[in-house]
C-alpha cells in the first residue's frame, strides 16, 4: 500500500550504497515516482516530478535529495512500500549471453515492496559475482515508465572480467577425494560467453596421489536447473608401500545435480592396477589389471556446525551412496558402497571449550552373478589411518589418530624373495568391506592471549575403529561381538593450529589397542587437514 | 623353495581357456604342458583382466611366486628353484641350444605376428580381451598391435617383406622340428622336455586358435607328425584335466577330429565320461531290444496257450496261470540282465 507523504522533503535524494546498489539521482529521476503518481493532489512530493523546476545550486539539490531519501527510509521503516519491477535492464555484457544474467534475476520479478526489492537486489548481486566472470556488478533502481505507476526498473551494469586467465593454489578436501589435497590451478573464464569456467589443475594429495585434470563449469546450461560440471582427469595413486599396487585412472566425472544438501555425480573411468615391484600378496595379485568404472554417486550433506575447522556448536550428517556398474556392459565393475558420518559439537561454556563426538561407518559389496563369492574391488574398500584429523575429515570412516596410512585391518603376506633389501614387515594391507570409527574430542582455548588471537587451541581426544572383510563368504564368520572386541583405539592430547589453507595438529598419541601388523605408534604426530 | 612348494599346492595363473585349450595364450600354454609332462600336481587359475601384463603366466605357492618376466620365464624359474626340471639331461645335447633358439625366436615371432597382424585379430581379441569391456579391449588391442609391429620391425615399407621372412623362417623351423621329431612323441630321446612343452604349446595354439585361413596354420598342417603329436598331447594331457593328481602319460591312438565343447580345465576329465556314455548307450539299446523281444515272446506264448483252448468256457487253472506269469517274469528278467556278465554265467 502506498502511503502518500504530505510533507515536503527539502533535502536532496540520497543513494543506496548497499553492495553497489546505487540510486541515480543526478538527472532528477525519482525512485518512488509511483508514490508521486498516486498523490496527484499533492504539490509537495518526496521525489521531484519531471515538471518541477530544478534547484539552482548543487548544494540545494543535495539537500533535496537527502530529504527525499530520509523520507523514503522513514516510510520503509514504518511499513512496506509497495513497488513492483517493470523491467530488468542489463548493460555492459558484450560477451556474456543475456540469459545467464537474466537467469540469476528471477527473484526480482516477484517482489512486491521496496524492502523485498532491496533484499532481492542484494541476492542477485551476490549471485552474479559468484559466477566469477565479472569484475564488478552494479545494480541501480530506477523509476518505471510514467504511465505505469508503482513500478521500478532495475538496471544491472556488469563489467566483464578484463583478465579471464587466473591462477590459484590451495588446500582442499573434496567430497569425492579420500584425503586433502594441495592443488594448483589455472582458470579461464567465460570462454564461450555462457558463464563457463574452464580450469586445468594439478593436485597432489596426502594419500600419495597425483592428479592432472581439466574441467568446465556451466552455471546455467539451457533448460537445466542446476549448474553442470564436467571434468576429465588422469589420476595416479601410489600404494606400493602399503598394499603393493599402483592405481591409475583416466576418467570423466559429471556433476549432474548440486544443491545445498544434495549432490549427484556420475563417474566413468578406466582404472588400472599394477604392481611394478612384483611383490604383492596373492589377494592383490588377483586384482591387478584393467577395470571400467561407471558409477553414480549421491551425497547428502547436512552441516549445521559453526565451523568445519574448529566446530564448537552444531551437528552434521553426511551420507554417500555409490552404485558401480551403471553401464550396459556387464563386464564393468559392479559394487555398492554406502558410508555415513554423524557429528555433534556441544559448547561447554568455558575457555571456548567444546566437545566433539562422532561416529562413521561404511560398507561395500559387489553385486551381480555370484557376488557372494567375489571379492570387493580393492580401491573401493575402506582403509583406516593417515595423517588427517578425524575431527575435520567429514565423509565416512577414514582416519584414526596414531595410525599410519592404511595402517590397520586385514593383511596378507607379500611375496617372499631372498633379498636382504626386502621389506621386513612383508605384509599388504587389504582394507575391509566394513569399517566403523568413533571419536571424541574436547577442544579448549589456551589461556594466553596470543594463542587465542591466532586461533591456536588445545584438544584432548580418543578414538576407536575397526575394519573387517565380508566378501568371499567371510560374512558367515562375522560377528558383532568379535568386531567390537578386535577394534583398535588410541587417546592423546595436542595443539591445533588453524590456518587459512588447512588445520595443523601437533599431537601426542598413545595407542591403547592394536594388533601385530598394525602400523601405529605411540608418540608425536603431525597432521594436516584441509577444510571439508 | 622345494619345502615351501611341498607344503602348499602350486597354482598356475594363466589367461583364460578358449578354443578347447586350457589356456589359449601361446605364452601360458607351454607352462601348463610342462607341468603336465612332469606330472607335477597343480591348480589352474585365471587372470582375464590384465592382457598386457608381462608377469603372466606365473606360478605361486604360498609366498613363493615365479613370474614370466623373471629369470628367463616361469619354466626357467621352476628349474632354477629346483621345483621341476625336465631338462637336466639334455643341456649337453648339441642340438639343444639351436632347437631352443629356433622355437623361442622364429616360432615365437611367427605366432605373435599371426595373432596380432597376420590374421584379422579376432582370435587375439577372444583370448585376451573377451572379459574386458569393449572400449578398454579395443584400445589395448590397438596398442598391442603397435607394440608387436615395433618388436618385429614392421613398417609400412617393409610389411610384405617382413611377413614373407617370418613365414619362411616358420616353415624352416617346422621342417627341422618335424625331422627331429620323426615318429617319436618327443623331440629328444623320446623323453619330455621344456622344448616339447614350448613347441607343442605353439602347435596347439596354431592349430586351434588361428583361423583356417591362417598361412602359419596351413604351413604347420603340412607336417603330419607334428599335428598327430599335438593332437595326442591334447587328448592325453590336456583333456584329462588339471587335477591335483596328474594322469599317467601313455600312448593312445590319436583322434583326427578336434573335440568341441566348453572347457572346464580345473576339475573334471573329459574323455572318460564320453566313453562311458557310449558304452552305456550300447548296453541300454541292447537291453531295450531284449526287453521288447521278451515281451513279444511272452505275448505270443500267452496267446498260443490261450488260443489252444475253447474261449467260451475254459478257465485256466490258477497254477497254470501262475506258471505262465513266472515264465514271463523270468524271460523279462533275463533280458534286463547286464549282457557283459553273460559270459560268466
Amino acid at each position: 500500500m502506498s502511503n502518500p507523504d504530505p510533507k515536503p522533503d527539502p533535502e536532496p535524494q540520497k543513494t543506496f550504497n548497499t553492495n553497489d546498489i546505487d540510486e541515480e539521482g543526478d538527472e532528477g529521476e525519482d525512485e518512488n515516482e509511483n508514490d508521486l503518481k498516486d498523490d496527484e493532489d499533492q504539490d509537495d512530493d518526496v521525489f521531484g516530478e519531471p515538471n518541477r523546476p530544478k534547484p539552482k545550486t548543487r548544494e540545494a539539490q543535495y539537500r533535496l535529495d537527502k530529504l527525499k531519501m530520509d523520507s523514503l527510509l522513514q516510510r520503509m521503516q514504518s511499513g512496506p512500500v509497495s513497488v513492483r519491477v517493470h523491467d530488468v535492464i542489463i548493460k555492459g555484457n558484450t560477451k556474456t549471453k543475456d540469459y545467464i544474467i537474466e537467469a540469476e534475476t528471477e527473484e526480482l520479478k516477484s517482489v512486491g515492496s521496496m524492502q523485498e526489492l532491496l533484499k532481492a537486489s542484494q541476492l542477485v548481486n551476490l549471485r552474479l559475482q559468484a559466477l566469477e566472470v565479472f569484475d564488478s556488478v552494479k545494480i541501480t533502481l530506477d523509476s518505471g515508465p510514467p504511465e505505469l505507476p508503482g513500478t521500478a526498473n532495475v538496471i544491472i551494469e556488469v563489467v566483464e572480467t578484463a583478465s579471464p586467465l587466473s591462477g590459484q593454489i590451495g588446500a582442499y578436501t573434496k567430497a569425492e577425494a579420500r584425503s586433502s589435497t594441495v592443488e594448483g590451478s589455472l582458470k579461464y573464464k567465460n570462454l564461450l560467453g555462457h558463464g563457463d569456467l574452464w580450469d586445468g589443475s594439478l593436485a597432489y594429495g596426502y594419500d600419495h596421489s597425483a592428479e592432472l585434470s581439466t574441467g568446465v563449469y556451466l552455471p546455467r546450461l539451457k533448460g537445466l536447473v542446476t549448474p553442470v560440471t564436467a571434468r576429465a582427469y588422469l589420476m595416479s595413486q601410489d600404494w606400493l608401500k602399503f598394499s603393493s599396487y599402483k592405481e591409475r585412472s583416466l576418467g570423466l566425472s559429471l556433476g549432474l545435480f548440486s544443491s545445498t544438501y544434495h549432490d549427484v555425480a556420475y563417474n566413468l573411468a578406466w582404472r588400472t592396477l599394477t604392481d611394478p615391484s612384483q611383490m604383492s600378496s596373492r589377494s592383490v595379485r588377483r586384482q591387478l589389471g584393467h577395470n571400467l568404472l561407471s558409477s553414480l554417486k549421491y551425497t547428502f550433506k547436512f552441516d549445521r556446525r559453526n565451523s568445519s575447522m574448529r566446530p564448537t556448536r552444531g551437528y552434521a550428517f553426511v551420507s554417500t551412496t555409490q552404485v558401480g556398474g551403471i553401464a550396459p556392459d556387464s563386464r564393468s565393475l559392479r559394487f555398492l558402497r554406502q558410508e555415513f558420518d554423524l557429528r555433534f559439537a556441544v559448547p561447554l561454556g568455558f575457555y571456548g571449550a567444546a566437545l566433539n563426538f562422532g561416529i562413521s561407518g561404511g560398507v561395500v559389496f559387489p553385486w551381480g552373478n555370484g557376488f557372494l563369492n567375489k571379492p570387493s574391488s580393492l580401491p573401493e574398500r575402506f582403509f583406516l589411518g593417515g595423517n588427517i584429523s578425524p575431527v575435520c575429515a567429514l565423509g565416512g570412516p577414514t582416519a584414526l589418530w596414531g595410525f599410519k596410512t592404511r595402517g590397520m585391518g586385514p593383511t596378507e603376506p607379500k611375496r617372499q624373495v631372498n633379498d636382504e633389501n626386502a621389506d621386513p614387515s612383508g605384509v599388504d594391507f587389504l582394507g575391509g568391506d566394513l569399517a566403523v570409527t568413533a571419536l571424541a574430542d574436547l577442544s579448549f582455548d589456551i589461556p594466553f592471549r596470543w594463542f587465542r588471537e591466532k586461533g591456536i587451541h588445545a584438544h584432548v581426544f580418543a578414538c576407536a575403529g575397526n575394519v573387517a572383510k565380508l566378501t568371499e563368504n567371510e560374512y558367515r564368520n562375522f560377528s558383532v561381538q568379535k568386531f567390537v572386541e578386535s577394534q583398535r583405539s588410541s587417546v592423546g592430547v595436542g595443539l591445533v593450529v588453524p590456518t587459512s589453507l588447512f588445520r595443523m595438529e601437533l599431537n601426542y598419541c598413545y595407542i591403547l589397542k592394536k594388533f601385530d601388523h598394525d602400523r601405529a605408534k605411540t608418540g608425536v604426530w603431525l597432521t594436516f587437514t584441509g577444510a571439508s | 623353495m622345494e619345502q615351501v612348494v611341498a607344503e602348499e599346492e602350486l597354482t598356475l595363473v594363466t589367461r583364460k581357456p578358449y578354443f578347447d585349450l586350457p589356456t589359449a595364450c601361446p605364452l601360458c600354454l607351454p607352462v601348463f604342458i610342462y607341468l603336465k609332462l612332469a606330472h607335477f600336481p597343480f591348480r589352474l587359475d585365471f587372470n582375464s583382466i590384465f592382457p598386457d601384463s608381462d608377469q603372466i603366466p606365473y606360478v605361486e605357492s604360498g609366498a613363493y611366486v615365479a613370474h614370466n618376466n623373471e629369470n628367463g620365464g616361469v619354466i626357467e624359474c621352476l628349474k632354477q628353484d629346483g621345483i621341476v626340471d625336465l631338462d637336466s639331461e639334455f643341456q649337453s645335447v648339441p642340438d639343444w641350444i639351436s632347437t631352443k633358439a629356433m622355437i623361442s625366436s622364429w616360432l615365437a615371432d611367427a605366432i605373435m605376428y599371426e595373432l596380432w597382424v597376420g590374421s584379422d585379430g579376432r582370435s587375439a581379441c577372444k583370448i585376451y580381451y573377451s572379459d574386458l569391456p569393449w572400449p578398454i579391449g579395443k584400445v589395448l588391442f590397438l596398442k598391442q598391435v603397435y607394440i608387436v609391429k615395433q618388436r618385429l620391425g614392421i613398417t609400412k615399407d617393409n610389411a610384405k617383406q617382413r611377413e614373407d621372412e617370418i613365414y619362411k623362417r616358420a616353415k624352416i623351423a617346422y621342417g627341422a622340428l618335424s625331422t627331429r621329431l620323426g615318429e617319436q612323441n618327443f623331440l629328444f630321446d623320446d623323453r619330455p622336455s621344456s622344448l616339447d612343452a614350448a613347441f607343442l604349446g605353439h602347435a596347439l595354439v596354431t592349430l586351434h586358435a588361428l583361423p583356417e585361413t591362417s598361412v602359419l596354420r596351413s604351413k604347420l598342417l603340412e607336417h603330419d607328425n607334428i599335428v598327430r603329436c599335438a593332437e595326442k598331447l591334447q587328448m592325453e594331457l590336456i583333456e584329462s584335466g588339471s587335477s591335483s593328481s596328474g594322469p599317467q602319460f601313455r600312448s593312445v591312438p590319436s583322434s583326427s577330429a578336434p573335440r568341441k565343447g566348453a572347457s572346464n580345465w580345473s576339475s573334471k576329465p573329459r574323455s572318460k565320461p564320453k566313453r562311458e556314455k557310449t558304452e552305456e548307450e550300447k548296453i541300454f539299446k541292447r537291453r531295450a531290444k531284449y526287453f521288447l523281444a521278451a515281451q513279444l515272446v511272452a505275448v505270443l506264448l500267452f496267446l498260443s496257450v490261450m488260443g489252444g483252448n475253447d474261449s467260451a468256457g475254459l478257465e485256466l487253472d490258477d497254477d497254470v496261470m501262475l506258471m505262465l506269469m513266472r515264465a514271463l517274469l523270468l524271460i523279462e528278467t533275463i533280458s534286463l540282465l547286464p549282457t557283459d556278465l553273460g559270459p560268466h554265467y
